[in-house]
């Protein structure tokens, strides 16, 4: 968390936005070319290293991943995934980490004023000191990112380095990455990069070789190259991520036509009030009143 | 020779009014007994440190509520709770009040043309017992939206023990009922206190004058009064 020196796009429950627009930022993005990484956990090391990260407990489940899923003090996990295909077997390894989506489910599910945030280079960030611990950026993301930290009851997850980034740093997994399948910059150049790597892969035979960078998400700030592309699923990412449309529904629909509601109501009732005052017992409306029978 | 001012007596109908309802002391008829405020306000009470709390955490244009616990986070911790309080205090009301909610197939027709007649103030009805039909379905949807508050709200409260689709519903149902009660109690309190005057007492001294009761409730007037046997 690093607010110090970057401009906010955007702010967890902000009622008007956060942008001033007074200093510009390109968007900057991961690359992870999948069908080049040698599952070395690197970067792993260097996330934990680098954002003093406690150690937490391995859990062997019959493969080389570190543990099952990310973790609240683990935010880098390879996964390990093995496919039988085309007589053999493949062996899909994927960084898994924060998407830093450009339309961020758990930006927009979160209550808590600034908790969540988008900085003008597209990272997103979880400032603990307003974050709440409801939970809701769990449902909000469509990739199952974000982690409870069971005991500061805060949530944790990838920063995509950003106090490294702002200050001109490569992220702590990149500068680890010892084959070159991990790289960093400009959101347009990491898309550069990838659409010649994509193109390279389908002339040695990988036809179905993507770029995976989902629309339904306004893209992400981490971009993937995918060997098998048909099959986003192998590798543990769904094909087409969005936003929760129950969360959409929520806060975009219901939540304006309620406070409409609530503020609605209470005009309505100082306008009836105005229209037909109080509806008062004839003859008086005082109680201590004897009042003669009708 | 002086003797010390005689202490004045006790008002009759507050003293009535502690363990006895829908009887007539004086020119007051008590309304609800001291049990029924007491749960009442206890209803009130909860609900209301649930409202404040959770208003904030619904959307930032009530976040000023926050302060008022500590923050947001202080909210986060209280809500739940206060949440539970609501509930059970509730469930204690529908059981006290549920004897006399059961809707005449007449008033059916409060949810709507009679609601927005009586918001007319065009006459009452003289078969209104000691709660009208508006009263009676806002008894029912109150009850029925505390469960949809207490069952949403649980998996809000654990929200890593549930799929992802069972929490979207939650959160869903949770601002839906939320919204309709927020709504609800607002002419709750304008016509018990504002709109019909004399309404407020009940749920504080707890009685209402005789004409109080003749014009809001004609048949339990006459019933508490003798003029008609008593349903049952």
């Amino acid at each position: 968390m690093t607010t110090q020196n970057l401009e906010i796009r955007r702010s967890s429950a902000s009622v008007l936005g956060s942008l001033s627009g007074m200093r510009t930022a390109k968007t900057v993005s991961k690359y992870i070319d999948t069908t080049t990484c040698i599952g070395c956990k690197a970067c792993e090391a260097a996330c934990v290293e680098w954002n003093d990260l406690r150690r937490v407990a391995t859990e062997q489940t019959g493969t080389y991943q570190t543990m099952p899923t990310l973790h609240a003090e683990y935010w880098n996990l390879i996964r390990f995934n093995e496919r039988d295909f085309d007589g053999g077997i493949v062996w899909l390894m994927r960084k898994d980490q924060c998407m830093h989506c450009d339309e961020p489910g758990c930006l927009a599910a979160c209550p808590a004023p600034g908790a969540i945030v988008q900085y003008a280079n597209g990272i997103v960030d979880v400032n603990p000191d307003q974050c709440i611990g409801c939970g809701y950026c769990e449902t909000g993301c469509p990739f199952d990112v974000p982690r409870f930290h069971q005991t500061t009851g805060k949530m944790a997850k990838c920063t995509l380095c950003v106090d490294r980034v702002s200050v001109g740093l490569e992220p702590a997994c990149i500068k680890a990455c010892p084959t070159g399948c991990l790289q960093f910059g400009t959101k347009d150049d990491m898309v550069e990069l990838g659409k010649r790597r994509v193109e390279q892969l389908k002339s040695t035979g990988f036809q179905q070789a993507v770029l995976y960078d989902p629309h339904g998400v306004g893209g992400t700030g981490v971009i993937t190259v995918l060997g098998h592309g048909d099959h986003p699923d192998w590798y543990g990412l769904p094909a087409d991520p969005h936003v929760p449309w129950g969360v959409k529904l929520w806060k975009k629909v219901l939540r304006p036509l309620g406070v409409l509601a609530i503020f609605g109501a209470v005009i309505g009732a100082f306008s009836h009030f105005n229209k037909y005052g109080p509806k008062e017992a004839r003859g008086s409306n005082d109680p201590d009143r004897n009042l003669p029978d009708a | 020779m002086s003797t010390a001012a005689p202490r004045a007596p006790m008002d009759s109908a507050v003293i009535v009014a502690r363990d006895r309802e829908d009887v007539v002391v004086g020119n007051e008829i008590v309304r609800h007994r001291l049990v029924s405020r007491l749960i009442h306000w206890t209803v009130a009470l909860t609900f209301f440190v649930s409202l404040l709390t959770g208003m904030p955490i619904w959307t930032p244009v009530f976040g000023w509520m926050a302060s008022l616990f500590g923050g947001l986070s202080v909210c986060r911790v209280l809500h739940p709770w206060a949440g539970i309080a609501f509930f059970v205090a509730s469930i204690v009301q529908f059981f006290e009040w549920l004897s006399d909610m059961r809707v005449e197939p007449w008033e059916r027709d409060w949810l709507g043309p009679r609601a927005v007649r009586y918001m007319r103030y065009e006459g009452d009805d003289p078969r209104t017992g000691k709660y009208n039909g508006g009263q009676k379905l806002y008894f029912w949807a109150v009850s029925l939206g505390s469960v949809g508050l207490l069952l949403s709200g649980l998996l809000m409260w654990f929200p890593r023990s549930f799929p992802r689709i069972v929490m979207e519903f939650a959160y869903l149902v949770h601002d839906f009922t939320f919204i309709c009660f927020a709504v609800s109690l607002v002419f709750h309190i304008y016509l018990g206190t504002a709109a019909e005057p004399g309404t407020f007492g009940s749920m504080t001294r707890g009685t209402v004058t005789r004409a109080w009761a003749r014009l809001h409730h004609a048949r339990w007037y006459r019933q508490v009064t003798g003029e008609e046997p008593r349903r049952g």
